[in-house]
């Protein structure tokens, strides 16, 4: 028994923190390993050393500038994933805001009834209507336009995750709108004048999971996409195709390349909104 | 109010799946009535279909071939209209795209044979319309991969779509190449591996065919058939690879195939010889250069005797859409991208073996070790068509136990029965 507080402290915090060391190491080793091989030169393919012996850019030349675009086209890949994934954060930061703000402040009869609609829709895993959406999109005639048909399936419902966005306006006082009300301004006025400037951190939420999402996106581009030709892939797609049996031997440093690449846009993304994140949460706090 | 917006949009959302579901049905069958009727001969091979446009899949390597091809093809009939989009789609994956929606698929695809099943139990493929002359100018193997019942259901592609046998040749020499066991001791005497990737179904169904088992369709209610096999002689041979991989654990390494051109590409080099399939064949020869060796796979000694390994060996095919509005012309660019000149061009352009029997003499086919090694191969061999999806996990499940456990006769006896009864799914 170990009686000094001092002491059992100790041990304590170096058990923790040996295992948290551990699991910290376990969940960073794919992240380092696939950024430390997408710089591997040699002529082997596949990993034989966990640490690679040679070093090169290659894999990144390959990549931005493939010598076989019918195999490769990271470039244009990025391209339409990019623009998908732009005008879909567009349209649904814009809707879940709108919704969000129509089911906090205004009192409508239907508002109750449509809220556990969304609930209820919300519930139903995505890609259990992946099918019909397939056919709908075919019945418009898109699917010779699959970035259109994408930016339409991927913003199409986002109005329906208001919840975390409804939450949040909910905690802004209505105070707010009834003294912006005397003010003489309208409902419009008030969602982007008082309560847009006060939201920043949900704000900023809302662009990063409505971009992420497309970004990312597999099983539903694949379903829309996969019966165009790989100039219309986005990075999920294309990546894939190169893990395949017929790729893998001879473009995986090309696959962990691009992948890192595609960590990117998301990364800066990121570190430009995060001080509006953070900002946003201490003003919040202040206010209470 | 909430059952019935829920109930608005279940029906609004059954109705697009059943109207677009109609829509495709209506298509398949006029389209198939038509290809029958038109066969009545009028001089004209396309029977009348003009203003033709053609969507045509191929994979990302044959892209430019197949272009070619079909600008030959437009440029052989010049008093039609033909309009022929040429787009890439890989072959593992054509089958999936094709079920998806066959309306928006290909009028004419590249897909490899183990798809064919899948496809025609949805009837998304038309059968062959002038099959006589596609019979007799491809092998016979490759034929019987493309057949179902009795009709000829797609034009064979290429004859390589299976393993082999490659080795380092300043380890492995071409003398020892010729048995496994011979492979084994140089392999030891190098302190280098050798790589077989047990635990796949499609390698490991090597084992008991070398046995003498064979595959021989799918009944009526969908279960695998196998030939008149004898289970003792198939247990004696499981019994010898078994034995063999134990006494040589120490350089046989069950791994994917992709390890081979990895270890063999890696400095110094870790693997000396493996089983790889055709498809990582440059990947092999730019790893090993001048020291690339390629051959049938080897014998293995079962009671004193040398048997020969059977493998399972696969072909691309070239289908033609049922849902297509120009099955003539289908058939007829089918024909034609996979007659003997286009094989030809093919196994010069980009090593894939053909499956013609002319071709397959050809100095460009003879001349490329290692594809003459797979096509060597491709005589010993079961071809992969009509497989149940339950043949793979069991069949890779006793690969795997055949290096990992140490079981004896009878133990191995009782697993065999296991993988048979798991793969009848009984």
């Amino acid at each position: 028994m170990i009686k000094s507080y001092k002491a059992r402290r100790v041990l304590a915090n170096t058990f923790i923190y040996i295992l948290l060391g551990g699991l910290g190491l376990i969940w960073i080793s794919p992240l380092a390993y696939l950024v430390m091989h997408s710089f591997r030169g040699g002529k082997a393919e596949l990993a034989t050393t966990i640490i690679p012996q040679e070093w090169t850019l290659d894999n990144y030349a390959k990549v931005f500038n493939p010598p076989d675009p019918n195999v490769i086209n990271f470039p244009q890949w990025f391209l339409n994933t990019f623009i998908i994934a732009i005008f879909s954060c567009m349209i649904s930061t814009l809707a879940v805001l709108m919704v969000s703000y129509a089911f906090s402040r205004l009192r409508f009869k239907a508002r109750k009834p449509l809220i556990n609609v969304g609930m209820i829709l919300g519930m139903f895993p995505g890609f259990m209507t992946m099918i019909a959406i397939y056919y709908l999109m075919k019945a418009m005639g898109l699917i010779s336009m699959p970035k259109v048909a994408l930016i339409i399936c991927y913003s199409a419902g986002a109005g329906l995750g208001y919840q975390i966005s409804k939450g949040f306006f909910d905690t802004i006082p209505r105070a707010l709108d009834e003294a912006a009300t005397i003010d003489g301004a309208t409902r419009n006025q008030i969602f982007w004048k008082i309560i847009l400037p006060m939201s920043k951190p949900i704000l900023v939420y809302t662009v990063l999971t409505s971009f992420i999402g497309p970004w990312t996106d597999f099983i539903l581009a694949k379903i829309i996409v996969g019966a165009q030709g790989p100039e219309h892939y986005t990075v999920a797609i294309g990546l894939q195709k190169l893990v395949g049996q017929e790729y893998k031997a001879q473009h995986f440093r090309e696959f962990l390349a691009g992948s890192v690449i595609v960590a990117v846009p998301i990364t800066a993304l990121f570190l430009f909104m995060q001080r509006y994140y953070v900002e946003g949460v201490t003003a919040g706090g202040v206010k209470g | 109010m909430k059952k019935f917006l829920a109930l608005l949009l279940a029906v609004l959302m059954l109705g697009s799946i059943l109207v677009a579901c109609g829509g495709n049905d209506n298509k398949g069958g006029s389209s198939s009535s038509g290809g029958s009727g038109g066969s009545s001969d009028d001089g004209d091979p396309f029977h009348g279909e003009d203003n033709i446009k053609l969507l045509v899949w191929a994979a990302d390597k044959a892209i430019d071939v197949t272009k070619e091809l079909c600008d030959e093809f437009k440029a052989k009939y010049p008093d039609k209209k033909i309009d022929i989009t040429v787009q890439v789609q890989g072959e593992g994956d054509a089958a999936a795209q094709v079920l998806n929606d066959p309306e928006a698929a290909a009028d004419v695809f590249s897909f490899a044979c183990d798809q064919l099943t899948r496809l025609m139990n949805r009837e998304t493929l038309a059968p062959v319309f002038e099959k006589d002359d596609v019979v007799a100018r491809n092998s016979e193997a490759s034929v019987a991969a493309a057949t179902v019942g009795d009709e000829l259901y797609a034009f064979p592609e290429t004859g390589d779509n299976g393993y082999y046998l490659v080795y380092d040749k300043s380890v492995v020499s071409d003398e020892d190449a010729k048995t496994l066991e011979g492979i084994f001791e140089a392999c030891r005497k190098a302190g280098r591996k050798f790589v077989l990737d047990a635990g796949n179904g499609f390698f490991a169904c090597l084992f008991p065919f070398t046995g003498g088992l064979s595959l021989e369709g799918i009944d009526e209610d969908g279960t695998q058939k196998f030939n008149d096999y004898d289970e003792e002689k198939i247990v004696d041979t499981l019994v010898a690879f078994s034995k063999l991989f134990h006494d040589y654990s120490d350089i046989f390494l069950s791994s994917e195939a992709t390890k081979i051109s990895t270890g063999m590409a890696a400095n110094p080099r870790i693997v000396a010889a493996g089983v790889d399939g055709s498809w990582n064949a440059a990947a092999v020869a730019d790893a090993l250069g001048d020291d690339f060796g390629a051959a049938k796979l080897p014998t293995i000694n079962v009671n004193g005797t040398d048997e020969q390994i059977v493998s399972m060996h696969g072909y691309k095919l070239i289908g033609v859409n049922n849902s297509s509005k120009f099955p003539e012309a289908s058939q007829l660019l089918a024909d034609f991208l996979t007659d003997e000149e286009a094989q030809l061009k093919r196994a010069e352009v980009l090593s894939w073996g053909p499956s013609n029997t002319n071709a397959v003499k050809d100095k460009a086919v003879t001349d490329n070790v290692a594809l003459s090694a797979i096509l060597d191969q491709s005589q010993y061999s079961v071809p992969q068509v009509n497989i149940t999806d339950t043949f793979w996990s069991p069949m890779g499940t006793l690969g795997n136990d055949l290096w990992k456990k140490d079981q004896n006769r009878d133990q191995l006896k009782a697993e065999f029965e296991k993988t048979i009864a798991n793969i009848k799914d009984e």
